[in-house]
């Protein structure tokens, strides 16, 4: 097994898994049930972190196919390209699922305006996924297209995925000197601002200053964490798209794997009602301790690959 | 003075930290530095925002239960930063964007030690989180950080020997 079945097994998730959670999340919302809707916001926050795995290592499957004769080039952009918009929105909607489950303590439920921001999110990015899959399908899939596309003694070698390394999308920032550090400066803040509510959270559910803080008192950094998860996430982005061929290999790969792992990890601290037992002076469930202890190691292995990128990854 | 520096940046260990393929190599401590600073900046940007009005909610007691990990953090970074300086000392010590990274550090430790004297000094700590000096050393405190990530980050892109894309 290599890098494409990983891509082909897990892009079936965003499509299908998408699909149903706004099947479910409908079903909610006409019947006016929370737990369909919460059932539905999780399956919306996993499979947006899921798919960050499905995206990346789509760069490794077009690596791959460099070398496969009668790939046409543009079959593999349109795909790309298509599948870098569903991306992003898919990741608004996920941002947008979060929020309604962390607010869902405050507020009781799911806020009208952002139930509505959910639903156009997810109706624009199950459309979207869809359209993705597609052209990815098309990529190598003769039997949906018309007799003689694919003929490949009619392909300019030109054409060949990957003849074309300059894109529109890395040029911006070759071409702006200042595009490069900033993202880098940012991608480092949002670190700083994810650790610090993973640090303060996991360290007091171990014990840290238990005297003085309850879980709902450190519940309130929960979002500091997620817009530091969401910068580092956007800025990533721009690294990744800006120069794809820094980002393939094992230990990229790895990253990102611990990167969804973490956002499940995070997801539990929104969920696990057994954590609102935690009051000062308390000690927490063992469970939630061996959930904080495994935050702290997964985020610490996610600067490891990081950082290590270009001594045993592909980074320079 | 360039004589001294060549001597460090030649120096055995510095040898050593740029050819091994050891976890204590060049990147093994970039790594402890970045950790080192995640865990720094962390818990004084948690703290300082509480400070401004983020997460009211979380009572400033606990800060100084967080201090000794915070003060671990540092170590780490001040010896990994160390280190990493030994093997380039013939540019970094030179680079004036190297003494404003140092500053933005001084200060924002000294920031945080007069956060602390004022939190300890008050009656209660909630209340002395409202009182205008309180809020103003945490802004400086923020932007001491962020001073140092920028001047840090920098470092590998301006100044002789910078290693550009």
């Amino acid at each position: 097994m290599n890098y494409i079945h990983l891509h082909l097994l897990l892009n079936h998730f965003p499509t299908v898994g998408f699909g149903l959670g706004l099947a479910l999340f409908v079903a909610g919302l006409s019947q006016r049930s929370a737990d369909l809707k919460r059932a539905s916001l999780v399956i919306f926050v996993l499979l947006a972190a899921l798919t960050i795995l499905t995206f990346v290592t789509g760069n490794d499957a077009q690596a791959a196919l460099r070398e496969t004769p009668g790939v046409p080039a543009p079959a593999v952009d349109a795909h790309e390209t298509a599948a870098l918009l569903a991306f992003v929105v898919m990741q608004v909607t996920g941002v947008f699922s979060w929020l309604g489950l962390w607010t869902w303590r405050r507020a009781g439920g799911l806020v009208r305006w952002n139930a509505a921001a959910i639903l156009i999110g997810a109706v624009a990015t199950t459309g979207l996924m869809a359209g993705a899959a597609n052209l990815g399908g098309q990529i190598r899939h003769p039997e949906i297209q018309g007799a003689g596309v694919h003929d490949a003694a009619a392909i300019d070698p030109a054409q060949v995925a990957g003849a074309t390394p300059q894109r529109s999308r890395g040029r911006y920032v070759e071409e702006h000197s200042w595009v490069w550090p900033t993202c880098e400066v940012l991608h480092y803040v949002g670190l700083c601002l994810l650790c610090a509510a993973v640090i303060i959270i996991d360290l007091r559910i171990l014990g840290v200053g238990k005297q003085v803080l309850s879980f709902g008192a450190v519940y309130q950094l929960l979002p500091l964490g997620e817009i530091g998860f969401v910068l580092n996430l956007a800025t990533g982005l721009v690294f990744f798209t800006a120069t794809p061929q820094q980002y393939t290999g094992v230990l990229f790969v790895l990253k990102m794997l611990l990167v969804v792992l973490g956002a499940a990890n995070l997801l539990y601290f929104v969920l696990a009602d057994e954590l609102w037992t935690i009051d000062e002076g308390h000690d927490a469930p063992i469970r939630a301790k061996m959930v904080a202890g495994t935050g702290l190691a997964i985020w610490v292995a996610v600067v490891f690959c990081g950082r290590m990128l270009p001594a045993l990854g592909n980074a320079f | 003075m360039t004589n001294l520096l060549l001597r460090i940046e030649h120096s055995g260990l510095a040898e050593w930290i740029r050819s091994t393929d050891s976890i204590f190599g060049y990147y093994g401590l970039l790594t402890m530095h970045t950790i080192g600073m995640a865990i720094v900046v962390g818990i004084s940007a948690g703290f300082d925002l509480r400070i401004l009005g983020f997460a009211p909610g979380l009572p400033l007691a606990a800060m100084e239960k967080f201090l000794p990990f915070l003060w671990t953090g540092f170590a780490i970074n001040a010896i990994s930063g160390t280190l990493l300086l030994a093997t380039d000392a013939t540019h970094k010590l030179v680079n004036p964007d190297f003494y404003v990274k140092m500053v933005c550090i001084a200060l924002g430790l000294g920031a945080l030690q007069l956060l602390m004297r004022d939190l300890g000094r008050a009656a209660s700590v909630d209340t002395a989180a409202r009182s205008t000096n309180t809020k103003v050393m945490a802004a400086v405190s923020l932007a001491c950080w962020l001073g140092a990530i920028v001047a840090g980050r920098l470092l590998a892109y301006v100044g002789a020997g910078s290693d550009v894309r």
